[in-house]
This record gives C-alpha cells, structure tokens and sequence, in this order.
C-alpha cells in the first residue's frame, strides 16, 4: 500500500493504491522520465511518489509555481522524452497562458497535464470545472471513474499525445484522487529513449497554428470514438439512459441497484469527455427517451450531448441534468459534490417512483443537528500562524486605523475565520494579497483613510508575491506585506520550497532567502519571531506607520514539521491552577475561549485553565501570553 | 464574575466612552494585567471584548467616570479644599541637594531626589517612573537610586508608564511608587481601590504638574527636524530643544496641534490627588515647584530635607496668584468643554468657577 508499491511492486502485483498513486504509477509504466508540479490538495501524491522512483529513471521537481512547472515539463516532451505535469485546478489557470500557446505548436514526446478538480471545495476556495479551461485551450481530456482506470488513463494519456502531437489533460477529482482501489500493476516500459532537441526542430507559436490544434481535436474525436474508456452497462435499449463520467458512475451504479432498476436503465459511461465521441453518444441516443446526466461541479457532458442532440433528428428525448435543475445537492445545481442520492431523486423523477431515502427524516437531522456543539476550522496545536494572527490582531487595534488585511491562499486563509480571529477583509487566489492591498494604497485621495496590510506564506511568496512587490515599489504604493515562514509548504504535505533549500528527493540544494529577495527590490524587509508574540506585535505596529511598500516576515518552523524533527517535545508546559485567574477579570479564559490552541483545554470541576499534554506541542507561547503567569513552560530533557 | 451584553461590559465602556472618543490620556494603567488591553507607540487599545461586566479596565480608567468627592476623601480624609490648588498643607520652591542631580533634573531635580531617597529610606521598595529621550519613551520599573537617575528629566508624551505594574506585582513589590502625570496619578488612587490588582501595593504617589501631554506624532516632527539626538527639550513658552547649548525654538502654536485630545478635557494641571506635587516655578528653573499635600507627603519631604537630598524655600508670595489664575483658567476652560463628563464635581465647586470671572 502506498507509494512503495506504487513504485517498487512488480508486474502482476494486486495492489491497493490511492488514485494518485495510481496515475503516479501509471505515468511510471508509461516511461515518464519528467514529472513537475507545484503542490495542490487533492493532487499532491502524484508527485510526491514519481519523487521516489530512482533520479536514474526520472527527474522530479516542485516548481514555484504550476506555469513555470508546466514549461519545464513541455521542454521535456520538445526533447522526445514522456513528461507528466501536476496541479490542483486552480493552478491550470496559472499555467493556462503557456498552455494556449504551446498547444497551437504542439509537442513531441508525450506529455500529460494531471488536474485535480476539487468538488466542494474539500480543501480549495473555490470548486470549479477545469474541463471548460481545456476546451477552451483546445487540449482532448480523459477523466477515469476508479483508481485502477486512473492508472490505465494515465498511461494512454501518454500514447494519444504522441500520436496527436499536443498535450493530454488528465481530469482527477478529490473522489478518485483520494480513494483506495485495487490495481494490478503493469510493467514498466523498456524502451530508454535519449533526450534529442535536433537543430532545425522548432516549437513556436503562430496565430496560424490555430488550425494545428482544431485539427488534433478532430484526430483526437476519431481516437476516442473506438476508445475502451467509453461503454455501456446494463440492457441494450432502455427508454431511459444515464451519461455518466468520473465518480458519477459509481454513484448510477449504485442508484440503480438500491432502486432495483438492473435492466430498465442502460449507464453511458463516458471516459473522454473532449472532444466527445460523436458516434458513440449518438448510437446511445436512439430510441431512448429519458436521458440523465451525472457528472462532477458543472454541465459539461450534458451541453455536449444536447448539441449532438440538436443536430440530428432523433425523436422526443428529455433531458434531466443540472441545466434542467433535476440534478441537484443540498446546495443546488453546480454547486457541491455529486452523491447516489443526487441521482437516485432524480431517477425516481423521472420513473415516477416513490421513494424514501432510509435513515432521519430532514428535519430529524435538523433537531440533531443543532444539539452539536458548533465547530471551527483548527490550527494545529503550536502552529506559529496562531501566535502571528494574534500579533497581527493586537497590532492592528492598536493603529487604531482600522487597517484593512487582504489574504492570501495557504494554511493561513484559516485568517479568513474564527481561528484565524476573523482577520482577513479579503481572500482570492495566491499573490492576490499584495495586488488588492497595492491598489487599496492608490485610493486615499479618492476618500479611502485606512492602512492596508497583506498577509502572504512563504511558499506562496516564491508563488505569486513577487510581482505584487515589484509592482507596489514601483507605484509607489503604501502597504506592509506580513510573510508567514513556516520553512514549508505546509497545506499541502510539507513539500520544500526555494527558501527551503532542499530539492523533491530530500537532497540540499541552493536556498533563496525571501529577505535577500525583498531587499534586492529595495523593500525594507524586517524578520521577527512570532513566538516573540509582544514584540511581534510591537514590530507590526510601528511598520505600519512607515510609508511605502515594507515587507515583514514573521519566520516560525511549522509545527508538524518541528515536531517530526525533534521527535520530543522541547519544553513541558502546565497550568498552576492556584494562579489561574479562570473566568474573573484580567483573563476571562484568554486561553480557551479567545487564544484557541487545540492544548489549552478547561477544567470544569476547578473552573480554571489546565494544558491537554497529550496534545500540546510545547511551543510555550500561551505561557508567555497568560496575563496571571499562570502557565508554565519548563525545559524537559530529550 | 459575571458576563455582560457588549454594550454593558467593562470593555465596551471603555471603548466607547474613552478610546473612540479620543479620551485616553494613555496611562497605562488597563494595560498590563488585562490579556485584551495593549499599548505600543503610547496608543492604547482593547484587542477584544471579554464581556466582563464591572472590570477593572473601566474603573480604574482616570477617564472613565469618577466620583471625584469620595476619591478626594479616600486619599486625604476630611480636610480644607481648595477649588483652583487642590488640597494642600504647604507649598515650596525646592531642589535637589545634590549639584549633580540638579544638573540631571528637568528644573531642580526634585522629582529624581525625592525617588531615590523614598528608596533609599524604604518608604517604598520600588517605583514606576518614565524613561527614554527624543526617540520615544518607555515606562521602568525601576529598585535602585541609580535606575531613578537614568529616568530624570521631562518627557513630553503619554509614557503609558502604569502598564508595568503588574511586572511589579509579580516581582513581588510590596510598597510600590508612582511618578505621573496628573491622569496617572487619579489612576493609581483608583488603583489603590482595586484588590483583585493589588493596587493597595501602591505606597506613594509624586504627581506632576502637567498643562497637557503631545501625542507620538512629536517624534515623527522631532525626527524630521533632526532634533532627535537633542539632550533637552523644554517649553518655557516656545517649545525649546537643546543639544550641548544649542537651541532650537519652535512655536507652541506650530506644536498645539499635537497635544493629545485628552488632555483638553482635563481638569487637573496639579496632580490634585498626589502625595506631593511637583512642576516648573516658571520663574527660576533651578528650582521646582513643590506641593505637600498628604501626611505621608508632607513626611517624606520632611526627611528627605533631613537628609539633604532636598532643600526648601518658601514658595513667593508674589508668584502665587500667577499660578492661581493659571490654573482657574484651565479648569474653568475645562468645564466648558462638552466632553468632559468623566469626573462627577461638587455643584459648589462647579459653580465656584463658572460665577467667578477669570480676575477676580
């Protein structure tokens, strides 16, 4: 299990894989020898286990940011070689500028864009369909339902972008991504080609070249129309059909069984869903009556299908999907995750089936529902964005100016709510911050009196803050940008970034200060302690009251990663409970109820404050904030 | 303790009745020992609203609402009041016995003589006073005659210098000091009224005498003028800075602009409350201004002349309608001004000011 044997199995090996690990090891039978990402919830196992295959075989990397990732890997694929680029869906539109344009040139050697869209949003701000950016980019999409047809996709991902001569976008989501499969593994290609870029090859972009990539869709179309990614399941004719891509397959299958309908319904599963197999769909249309669409975040599949549908004459069909609003969740149409249930209402809808869902009633589960204790996004125990919100918090109260912070993307957007003391005005996409607090600093002849501040992560920095900065100095902007340098990236499993100094393999390489970066653009650029919480606070708040673009880094290891170094906590911390001032003045819970570390927990029989040592990570930094002295942070032995 | 609706907490009144409208004379004393009260760059603020319904943050407050009668009866006891001078038993020219502590004072050393004998004597086992140059300030705690020196000197700013006594208290001072400003020094009889801070522990109060307090925007004026390096700064009636016998004038009216709102509104330019009063004589700046007014005051100067650390005249005779009418004008001002609201006055001793003309 894991990326042992995603990597090390044999072929013939039943194993189980998660979906990543599956196009990981996919990629890897495929002869990948390129793999670049930059880290993104749900797609960061991908590279994370290409990363363990020998530096031999593979070159491995974690770019700064999904274009520049992207560029790297489409160099590899000009040299001949099989290149595999990796990211959330976000980062498709980071990348998507070099994607448009190198797609009308083309490529040579295999190359495939792995995206995982995140429906719900599970650990993303936005959920969103990277399916239209390829349409739009002209790039042919597969998108497998299981992890064992992940692993399968992955590898003819590679042989179709050879064969068309452009790029492949491998759509995942969180479901296949993040679930478990058996997979038996394949063998891993024998052939070692050279990297060659032969005088003479060229790869330009030209308006022209338009018609390059209309007419890899059409080669493409004609691929996928005797593609074994795209079937049927279920009887021959049915009056009633479901098209299905992705995970929505397992959730008709499983619709179908609880309500008993094996036979009278046929399941269209669609594995390439652009270009669309024209023949295919058609062949699925005729005679039926009812069609219903289940598919992931938007109605792609569905516009597809009602256009073929418009172009032939092919009798009365209604269609039930999001378009028509029978395919809904809690949220609505589009909006959250596809479920069976989803499909199931809409089954019986169109079957005129009554059907009651087993379990609570809605309103049951209302009742209960509000019998549970409300509960926040957390922190982890020790995590120093805890102590460099509060700072930021004091700072900002005592300007007094009622400072406006923009956010930005990372661990710390947790600013944005309860646990990050509800700091942030504003939160987009990374290096948003800098941007909205540089053109915020331009408006105070129009009216605007307030500060403004930004609060940016370090991998974030190397990102998108750059030129953010750049842009604020040269303006002549008026902003501070707080840098929280946790030394990781951290959201996304701890991947190293350039200031980190240590490359995908663990191995050293040359670090970028940010500081060395903030001061060769001529920004003043202080570094403090967040643990040093007072005089954090201290520092923000007279910075605040310089003019200019300054830039601040609040430089803090993660706690996750502090604590798998040193294997032991640092210090032992403990309530003397005789000096606790509880609830009464001068406190009022600070600790518990206000600081919210996971580890300061309440002692009910004594109505005072008492540490939950299981979980305290022993950074001390209550200790050093509780107004009674109450807390205590004792050095232990290893 | 109980837990308020917001607008009723300790918090919310203070925030709402002193530091929106701009009434913080910036203390100190709600900093320190409250999780949710900070002060940097003498700005004070509440980083969040506890709910706590009589906290100490308000009461304490010299700008929240104060019964000024039984405040005075608590300090002094039953006694003659004087409406324009507060109470007191006697009033003297005075500086320090020492050269060498005259030269470091503002005018004669006094408040710096009287500290460190307090010290020396035991009268009190520490005391909180202001330290710092042109750069800024920044209040000391201070348990040494040698630490009083380092604090000698005016400073012109709102050291917020009672945020360090709860770094008293846990040092375990039992006979704590105060040097302050007129607010500082209502502040710390209020404290004097708190147990759960133990502001019992405060043992001697010198208050100074104060016509108002800038804001912190004097050193970003200071620094562009490049006065910041200066040894001395004084307002004899400009504003005077001194750098090794250089002077640089600037005109109070170019500085008016940067006294601190608070101080407009206050009606106490002598430290009415204080054990003994100090300031400038206006006339001879190698002396101070001296007020006895407690019986702990009164002893206090009585030993320190004993031991040389201080010397006495009589105040003259001629000088003192001046600083009478000085501060009748102040006051009388004061109580014309809407925002002052804070202190619940005697209808007599209102009436006092509002009757009398400003020659009389």
């Amino acid at each position: 299990m894991g990326w042992k044997d995603a990597i090390e199995g044999k072929p013939g090996d039943l194993v189980l894989l998660n979906g990543n690990e599956a196009i990981a090891r996919g990629a890897y039978e495929a002869g990948v020898r390129y793999a670049s990402s930059y880290p993104g919830s749900p797609s960061s196992e991908i590279t994370e286990t290409l990363s363990r295959v020998p530096a031999s075989d593979l070159y491995a990397e974690w770019s700064v940011n999904e274009i520049v990732s992207l560029e790297g890997a489409t160099a590899a694929s000009f040299a001949g070689l099989r290149a595999m680029c990796t990211m959330k869906a976000d980062g498709l539109n980071v990348a998507f500028d070099f994607l448009t344009s190198m797609n009308l040139g083309g490529c040579k050697g295999g190359l495939v864009l792995t995206v995982a869209d995140d429906p719900q949003g599970h650990s993303s701000v936005k959920e969103y369909d990277s399916r239209y950016l390829a349409k739009s980019a002209m790039v042919p999409v597969l998108e497998p339902s299981t992890v064992k047809e992940a692993r399968e996709m992955a590898i003819k991902a590679f042989d179709i972008s050879e064969q068309i001569k452009g790029p492949v976008l491998l759509r995942s989501v969180t479901r296949v991504s993040h679930s478990r499969g058996l997979v038996r593994l394949g063998a891993l290609a024998q052939e070692r080609k050279k990297a060659e870029f032969p005088v003479g090859q060229r790869f330009l972009t030209k308006t022209l070249f338009h018609m390059k990539a209309r007419d890899r869709l059409i080669q493409a179309a004609i691929i996928f129309e005797e593609c074994k990614f795209n079937y049927t399941e279920g009887p021959d004719r049915a009056d009633t059909v479901i098209f299905c891509c992705g995970t929505s397959l397992l959730y008709a299958r499983e619709a179908i069984n609880i309500l008993g309908l094996q036979g009278k319904i046929k399941l269209v599963k669609i594995g390439t869903t652009f270009p669309l197999p024209e023949r295919f769909i058609l062949s699925n249309l005729q005679g039926v009556k009812n069609v219903i669409f289940a598919e992931e975040i938007r109605s792609f599949i569905e516009e597809g299908v009602m256009l073929i549908y418009a172009r032939h004459n092919i009798g009365n069909i209604r269609f039930y999907g999001k378009i028509s609003g029978d395919i809904s969740g809690v949220r609505g149409p589009f909006c959250g995750e596809m479920n069976p249930d989803i499909i199931i209402k809409a089954i019986a809808r169109v079957k005129r089936i009554q059907y009651e869902a087993p379990g609570y009633s809605p309103e049951t589960i209302v009742e209960f529902s509000t019998m549970l204790p409300p509960r926040e996004y957390a922190m982890c125990p020790g995590c120093p964005h805890r102590a460099s919100f509060w700072a930021v918090k004091t700072a900002i109260a005592v300007d007094s100016r009622d400072c406006i912070v923009a956010g930005d993307i990372g661990c710390y957007c947790l600013g944005a709510w309860d646990t990050g003391y509800n700091l942030f005005d504003s939160l987009h996409c990374m290096g948003a911050g800098p941007g909205i607090a540089s053109g915020l600093s331009k408006l105070e002849k129009f009216g605007l009196k307030r500060p403004t501040l930004t609060i940016v992560g370090d991998s974030t920095f190397y990102h998108a803050v750059i030129p953010g900065l750049i842009n604020g100095r040269y303006s002549g902007s008026d902003f501070l940008c707080i840098v929280l340098d946790n030394s990781v990236t951290a959201m996304t499993g701890h991947q190293p970034h350039p200031g980190s100094g240590i490359s995908n393999h663990g191995r050293s390489t040359t670090a970028i200060p940010i500081e060395e970066i903030v001061r060769g653009l001529g920004i003043p650029c202080a570094i403090t302690d967040p643990f040093e919480n007072d005089k954090t606070a201290e520092t923000i708040s007279s910075t605040l009251r310089e003019p200019g673009v300054k830039v601040l880094i609040l430089r803090r290891e993660c706690a996750l990663v502090a604590a798998r170094k040193h294997q032991h906590k640092k210090q032992r911390v403990y309530v003397d409970q005789s000096l606790c001032r509880g609830e009464s003045c001068g406190c009022g819970r600070f600790c518990t109820s206000v600081w919210g570390c996971p580890g300061n927990i309440w002692d009910p029989v004594a109505g005072k404050a008492v540490i939950d040592e299981a979980v305290c990570a022993g950074c001390g930094v209550c200790a050093t904030l509780c107004p009674a002295g109450a807390i205590i942070a004792e050095e232990v032995d290893k | 303790m109980e837990n308020c609706e917001l607008e009723y907490g300790a918090a919310a009144r203070l925030k709402e009745g002193v530091l929106d409208p701009d009434l913080c004379s910036g203390c100190g004393a709600c900093v320190g020992f409250c999780p949710y009260i900070k002060s940097y760059n003498e700005r004070v603020a509440i980083i969040h609203n506890c709910q706590i319904c009589d906290g100490v943050c308000y009461r304490i407050c010299p700008r929240g609402f104060t019964q000024y009668t039984s405040l005075r009866r608590e300090v002094f006891g039953a006694v003659d009041f004087d409406p324009v001078l507060g109470v007191n038993k006697e009033i003297y020219f005075a500086r320090a016995g020492e050269e060498e502590m005259r030269s470091c004072g503002q005018y004669g050393g006094v408040v710096t003589a009287l500290s460190a004998f307090a010290l020396k004597d035991g009268f009190i086992d520490s005391i909180l006073m202001t330290g710092g140059n042109l750069k800024g300030t920044k209040p000391v705690l201070v348990s040494s005659t040698s630490g009083v020196a380092k604090c000698a000197g005016s400073k012109y700013t709102a050291a917020p210098t009672l945020s360090l006594f709860q770094e008293a208290i846990k040092n375990g001072y039992q006979k704590i000091g105060v040097v302050g400003r007129p607010c500082q020094v209502t502040a710390s009889r209020k404290m004097q009224q708190a147990p759960e801070i133990n502001g019992q522990r405060i043992s001697l109060v010198i208050g100074l005498f104060c016509m108002g307090a800038f804001s912190p925007e004097l050193y970003t004026l200071v620094k562009e003028k490049g006065l910041e390096n200066c040894d001395r700064m004084d307002i004899p009636k400009d504003v005077l800075f001194s750098s090794s016998g250089e002077d640089t004038i600037i005109p109070y009216d170019e500085m008016r602009q940067f006294i601190r709102n608070a101080c407009l509104s206050c009606y106490d330019p002598l430290s009415e409350l204080a054990d003994v009063s100090v300031g400038s004589t206006e006339y001879d700046p190698g002396w101070n201004a001296l007020i006895i007014r407690t019986t702990k005051g009164a002893a206090l100067v009585e030993q320190a002349c004993a031991n040389g650390y201080i010397e006495i005249n009589p105040y003259p005779s001629e000088l003192l309608p001046l600083l009478k009418r000085a501060v009748f004008r102040k006051k009388k001002r004061v109580l014309g001004r809407v925002d002052f609201t804070y202190l619940n006055l005697p209808a007599p001793e209102r009436e006092y000011f509002l009757s009398t003309g400003d020659d009389d």
